[in-house]
């Protein structure tokens, strides 16, 4: 039996496991995918000092170290189902059924979808599917695409497209419905987007971002907003456009493409197709948080950090003994902040199975978590800081009322 | 192709249109929708339609912070009889 077992080998279960194996402890880390490194392989991007962060290598350095300070990694291994026994966690997947003491659950996130019209047809994939096929198999996922959704993770997607001699027709918005909501409102993109144009090259996207800081500009930014779009990394990006439907025979050939009004909603009669033979769908990330949800966590809804979050304090430890998280699955954030909440879950869960000494190295990964994020390059949600004070804020709530054993609102 | 033709759940192809009015005809929750439709509740165990059924739900039904409206179960991933049932290979 190994001292603690890691679901997910991405950024943030790979630097805990490197932790915990540093503190002498035996680590088994499982993921469900055939590589290591998670959504972390298919990053690259220029770093403000000009050096360029690259997921696959940054992924294959921690994987090595892992394995180098003896961590057993197994992937291909996913896991359907965890409960806790009166002393120790049982993990099951498909083969065999594991157990341990202390249990991390890094599984990150996943994408959400806007649907389309026309969607379920070949040629239509999330924007994360496409960054996988281009940075990490290599593989164009067509000639010339169109990405549905304009937030913080299609905009750095765009921009890899780009370099990996993609042509990216245009960015846009679904059509408004009851399921694309905030997607399809160009007044609540506009101000996600403000947070992404310091990463685009045109001075005008910047310069415009600088000026739109406050609502009422916002609206006349909407309002104003270029017929054609503002380029960024040479791509239109349309917020008073909208794809009301994808069409093809068997297979993408397009979008129709119309105009939008400043709330969203389409102008009859300005429909426009345009020719493509991939289109990415962008909704955003959420945390996957399906294991801690079976295991019987309390949870809270937190917009900012993308959807429901298991509660959990500062060292990443969970309200069920034993299960920690550390990763996206507590919000959804860069692979920097990950590696960073790794490393606490790792020093807490040592620290639990009874090496001495480690209260400053906590107290000092926590701090480095904060700064991480300060100083973070793509700001998935404009207002994770809240959102990780309400989250605090619901924890400490939460054990004063376990505490008086008071029957609570999480019960 | 038009909105109410599009389908949300691929796996139970259950269309936009099927969801929208179902709840608006039961005015009901995320979980009555899922099962008076079927949506969510094919192969892939909702993972791709899990988030839109709840927002349809959720424009009449005022989303709850602390419950997760659409409970998780496990096998959170497909897996075959004979590996769930610890059937010797």
């Amino acid at each position: 039996m190994h001292d603690v077992i890691i679901i997910g080998a991405g950024p943030a279960g790979l630097s805990a496991a490197i932790t915990c194996a540093k503190n002498g402890l035996s680590v088994f880390v499982m993921d469900e995918y055939l590589k290591p490194g998670g959504r972390l392989l298919g990053q690259l991007y220029e770093q403000p000092d000009g050096s360029w962060w690259n997921g696959v290598n940054e992924s294959s350095r921690l994987y090595d170290q892992a394995l180098d300070l003896g961590v057993h990694v197994q992937l291909h291994t996913p896991v359907n189902n965890i409960e806790k026994t009166d002393t120790e966690w049982v993990i099951y997947t498909e083969g065999e059924t594991y157990y341990t003491k202390h249990l991390l659950l890094a599984t990150g996130a996943a994408e959400s979808p806007v649907p389309v019209p026309g969607w379920t047809l070949p040629g239509v994939m999330s924007v994360g599917a496409a960054q996988v096929m281009t940075n990490v198999h290599r593989v164009k996922p067509g000639e010339r695409g169109v990405i549905i959704g304009v937030n913080a993770l299609s905009s750095a997607i765009a921009m890899e497209l780009k370099l990996a001699g993609i042509d990216v027709a245009c960015m846009t918005l679904p059509k408004l419905s009851q399921v694309t909501d905030h997607a399809a409102q160009p007044k609540t993109v506009l101000d996600s987007l403000l947070h992404v144009s310091h990463m685009a090259p045109s001075q005008f996207v910047r310069l415009g971002s600088k000026l739109m800081k406050n609502d009422f500009m916002k609206k006349l930014g909407v309002t104003f907003y270029p017929k054609n779009g503002v380029k960024m990394w040479d791509i239109p990006i349309q917020l008073r456009k909208a794809v009301v439907e994808i069409y093809g025979d068997g297979q993408v050939e397009g979008i129709t493409l119309a105009n939008v009004d400043t709330n969203g909603e389409v102008v009859p009669g300005s429909e426009k197709k345009v020719p493509c033979d991939f289109v990415c769908i962008a909704g955003g990330l959420y945390p996957l948080t399906e294991l801690a949800a079976v295991a019987g966590c309390p949870f809270y809804l937190i917009d900012e950090l993308g959807g429901y979050v298991p509660l959990h304090n500062e060292r990443m430890e969970t309200s069920l003994d034993g299960l920690y998280v550390a990763g996206n699955i507590t919000g959804i954030e860069g692979a920097k902040v990950a590696i960073a909440q790794g490393e606490t879950a790792g020093l807490t869960i040592a620290q639990n199975s009874g090496v001495d000494g480690l209260d400053r190295e906590i107290e000092e990964s926590i701090q480095a978590i904060e700064q991480t994020r300060n100083n973070a390059y793509i700001q998935f949600h404009p207002h994770v800081k809240k959102g990780k004070r309400l989250l605090q804020e619901q924890w400490e709530e939460y054990v004063a009322l376990s505490d008086k054993n008071v029957p609570n609102q999480y019960v | 192709m038009t909105e109410k033709d599009m389908i949300v759940c691929r796996c139970e192809e259950i269309t936009y249109q099927d969801l929208v009015e179902t709840a608006a005809n039961y005015n009901c929750s995320a979980r009555e929708l899922k099962l008076r439709t079927r949506a969510g509740m094919g192969y892939c165990g909702g993972r791709t339609c899990r988030c839109m059924v709840d927002k349809i739900a959720a424009t009449l039904e005022s989303q709850k912070q602390t419950q997760i409206t659409l409970k998780y179960q496990p096998p959170v991933r497909p897996i075959s009889f004979g590996n769930l049932g610890g059937q010797e290979k």
